[in-house]
């Protein structure tokens, strides 16, 4: 065959720009050269999709291209596609060099099909894992190709309802022709290059309409064949504590999907080291170097089929904010970043967060507990129970402070929410509209506590716990965290405010001979909105919504030599990233994925 | 629905709404609006509180009347009901991804979303994207037998563009028409129509 026109193999040599081959393809090859593990694909590049768009059906040549790419993943994990006795499957993936939204969602399991679903059912010894397969390979093609509003299908039927289901909504129904799901993927990726939001997206970030999406192809790996097969989840630090030390879960003879489904429990990943060292060795060595070369916590999704091990996906990997703070300062101390990127990392909404009240050590075991629920916003709230919206709403006017218990709550019951400092229901979970309608507006708040459990307490005063997911009686006692007293914090804070554009001062260290403007006493001071008119001619200011994002880019818009807070470390980091440039939504190139999620 | 029966079903949809925001959830004129309103007012069907009306209890239960008589056709419809089935499975995966929105999963528990990692959010909105292509055929389906539900799909789309052009507020904000409060009215109406009850 000649050199490939439309295709590129990734086989680990120097891999064509990113706008050839999209980040997708391009992070892989990446991989590959730092050595990591990942499994075999090749790329449908960028002009592959610009030749598409011009000529309405895909170029000449393709097809072929894409049977010797399929070969190439044939011949390197010894399987077969659209046959057995291990038949090969493929995922397919859209990726532009720019991450965009609108684009075709991953499709996996490609290649499965009556044939090779009774294949796979004997190679891993488990016929309802080939069936669930097939399935998911079904509601994939049917949501995605055949765009059905509803592809869901039924687990208990069988596989020819399933295809009956489908065909009465689409009559040309999932191709049995292995090679043409993979023709009609890769359409669905082109066609998505044009859809609304791609084109929109386009338009409003001056991307090029010509640059074109690429497609990956890649085989998939499968941790259920066998006892040296599995998968699992690393963090190289703990995403909740920050600690340095590798956290995650292992499920041997297991699929992704079982790890999420809760159908099993997981392993910690500890005990991978005593079932398969010298992979626990290669999966920590490697998340070492994706760190390394990431410069921030990564979450990484593998797999281990017959001995190998497989690196599915690593990306930044999420935290909480106590998790942000000590891992950053840590990294800075171990010269992994910079104190710069430290304090670009760690946001003034994380540092509130962490300063916020919460109940004081042991009270709530010694408290009586009158309800419990699923915690569905967190934050703590003291007040009279009432269980109107109406009366939430005269009594907090009246300057009493309520907690709002219902049932469950409808939009009727908004503005009683409004005036509410928590609020609590009897039914209901972590979807319904009291949770949903309390996370937006920041509200402490339980669901689902129990018929007759919340309701009956109308008059009593309580103390609502949204993390925890309680209702002591009675006003507990609420700490508020010193952000002096933690180490890293106050390491933090040091660096802060060397580098903050602003000078933030507790109110203590205040200079005296400075006319500070109270926000508290002015008319509007606690409104963000109106900040930049009420600061305009004034040196100093305290109180309102000065310490807020929006009052920290209103100071220093104004011109303001310092601002009065407590804590100071969120203003502070606030005024970092403000003064760092607007940090508006701009195009970032694709990160690594090849994983489930 | 007589111009009368649907303004009083749209504030029944808005709870507190005003008569901007009623005709706009109608698609009636705002002068005639205004008029049925301040009859309504007069007659005790709707009360009145600063620039906001809401339903009297009477206007409540006289509505649900009105309803069998109006709505019977549509409850009898099998396309309309079909697609009703279709919204209330979508319906599922909108409060996912608003769930999403709102707490992310970090090591396995759940923590809210401070939105300090736009990469999230934007996957997020993308999700909102996705959710939004399936039902905009449900909504033309819809539309096709109720032809003002089809102001729903207008709003929807115009919540959607203000949150993929960065103006978060537009998602889940319940004190604005974001795309949460707009899904929700859509769906208060379609029960209203069919006679359903909201299961939580």
């Amino acid at each position: 065959m000649n050199e490939p026109r439309w295709t590129v193999i990734l086989d680990g040599s120097a891999p064509p720009p990113r706008e050839r081959i999209g980040g997708k393809a391009w992070s892989i090859a990446r991989m590959r050269s730092l050595d990591l593990p990942v499994p075999p694909a090749f790329v449908v590049t960028t002009e592959a999709c610009a030749a598409y768009q011009a000529e309405g059906d895909l170029p000449p040549g393709l097809t072929d291209e894409l049977a010797a790419g399929v070969a190439w993943l044939e011949e390197c994990t010894d399987r077969t596609f659209g046959s057995g006795p291990s038949p090969l499957l493929i995922s397919v993936r859209s990726g532009a060099a720019i991450s965009m939204p609108g684009m075709m969602d991953t499709i996996l399991n490609l290649g499965i099909n009556e044939t090779t679903m009774a294949a796979l059912a004997t190679e891993a010894g488990d016929e309802r894992f080939a069936r669930d397969t097939y399935r998911r390979f079904h509601e994939l093609y049917a949501g995605i190709v055949l765009k059905l509003p509803d592809p869901d299908l039924d687990p208990d039927s069988e596989p020819a309802a399933w295809r009956a289901s489908i065909e009465q909504s689409a009559p040309q129904g999932v191709p049995q022709d292995v090679r043409e799901q993979l023709a009609a993927a890769v359409r669905a990726v082109f066609d998505s290059w044009q859809s609304r939001r791609a084109k929109r997206y386009r338009k409003h970030h001056d991307i090029p309409d010509d640059l074109g999406t690429a497609v990956t192809v890649q085989a998939m790996v499968f941790g259920n064949l066998d006892d040296t097969s599995g998968t699992g989840v690393l963090f190289t630090r703990d995403p909740l504590t920050g600690e340095r030390k590798p956290y995650g879960e292992y499920l041997a003879r297991a699929q992704g999907e079982d790890v999420v489904s809760g159908r099993f429990t997981p392993q910690r990943i500890e005990e991978l080291a005593t079932a398969l060292p010298a992979i626990h060795d290669q999966l920590m060595q490697a998340g070492d170097t994706l760190e390394a070369e990431n410069g921030d916590i990564q979450d990484i999704e593998f797999t281990v089929q017959h001995g190998t091990l497989y690196l599915l996906q690593s990306r930044t990997a999420k935290r909480a904010p106590a998790a942000a703070v000590r891992a950053a300062v840590e990294m800075a101390v171990e010269g992994r970043i910079n104190r710069q990127q430290v304090l670009e990392r760690v946001t003034a909404s994380q540092a509130r967060s962490l300063l916020k009240p919460h109940l004081a050590e042991g009270v709530a075991d010694r408290a009586e507990t009158l309800a419990t629920g699923q915690g569905a916003s967190p934050g703590v709230g003291v007040g009279i129970v009432v269980t109107d919206s109406d009366e939430a709403e005269r009594r907090h006017a009246a300057g009493e402070a309520v907690v709002l218990a219902r049932a469950t709550t409808s939009p009727d019951d908004v503005h009683g929410m409004l005036s509410a400092t928590a609020v609590v229901t009897e039914q209901g979970g972590s979807t319904s509209h009291a949770a949903v309608v309390g996370r937006s507006l920041g509200l402490p708040c339980v669901v689902g506590c129990g018929d007759a459990s919340v309701t009956t307490l109308a008059g009593r005063t309580v103390t609502v716990d949204g993390a925890a997911g309680a209702i002591y009686a009675g006003a507990l006692d609420v700490v508020i965290p010193d952000e002096r007293a933690d180490k890293r914090l106050a390491q933090l804070l040091t660096w802060a405010a060397e580098a903050s554009p602003l000078a933030v001062y507790r109110p203590e260290d205040a200079p005296a001979d400075t006319n500070i403007l109270d926000l508290d006493r002015i008319e509007g001071g606690e409104d963000p909105e109106r900040l930049a008119e009420l600061l305009a001619g004034h040196t100093a200011a305290r109180g309102g919504a000065i310490a807020s994002d929006e009052g920290v880019a209103a100071a220093l818009i104004a011109g303001l030599t310092f601002i009065v807070a407590d804590p100071t470390l969120p203003p502070l980091l606030a005024a970092i990233a403000a003064g760092n440039g607007p940090n508006e939504s701009r195009p970032t190139p694709e990160s690594q994925s090849q994983g489930r999620r | 629905m007589q111009a009368k029966h649907l303004v009083l079903h749209g504030i029944a949809i808005k709870k507190h709404a005003t008569v901007d925001e009623v005709a706009g959830i109608t698609g009636l004129d705002r002068d005639a609006v205004q008029q049925i309103v301040d009859d309504a007012v007069a007659a005790g069907r709707v009360q009145q509180a600063g620039d906001k009306v809401m339903l009297a209890p009477a206007a409540q239960m006289a509505l649900t009347g009105e309803y069998r008589k109006a709505f019977s056709g549509l409850r009898e419809d099998d396309g309309f009901l079909a697609a009703y089935q279709d919204f209330e499975k979508i319906n599922v995966d909108l409060k996912q991804v608003i769930t999403e929105w709102q707490t992310m999963t970090v090591g396995g528990e759940q923590v809210p979303n401070d939105h300090s990692d736009s990469e999230y959010d934007d996957a997020v909105i993308d999700k909102l994207g996705d959710v939004h292509e399936r039902v905009e055929g449900v909504l033309d389906r819809l539309a096709a037998k109720l032809p003002r539900l089809s102001i729903y799909k207008n709003k929807l789309l115009t919540a959607l563009e203000k949150a993929e052009d960065g103006d978060t507020a537009w998602v889940s904000d319940a004190r604005t028409e974001s795309y949460h409060t707009v899904w929700f009215e859509l769906h208060e109406d379609l029960l209203r129509i069919t006679g359903n009850k909201r299961s939580e």
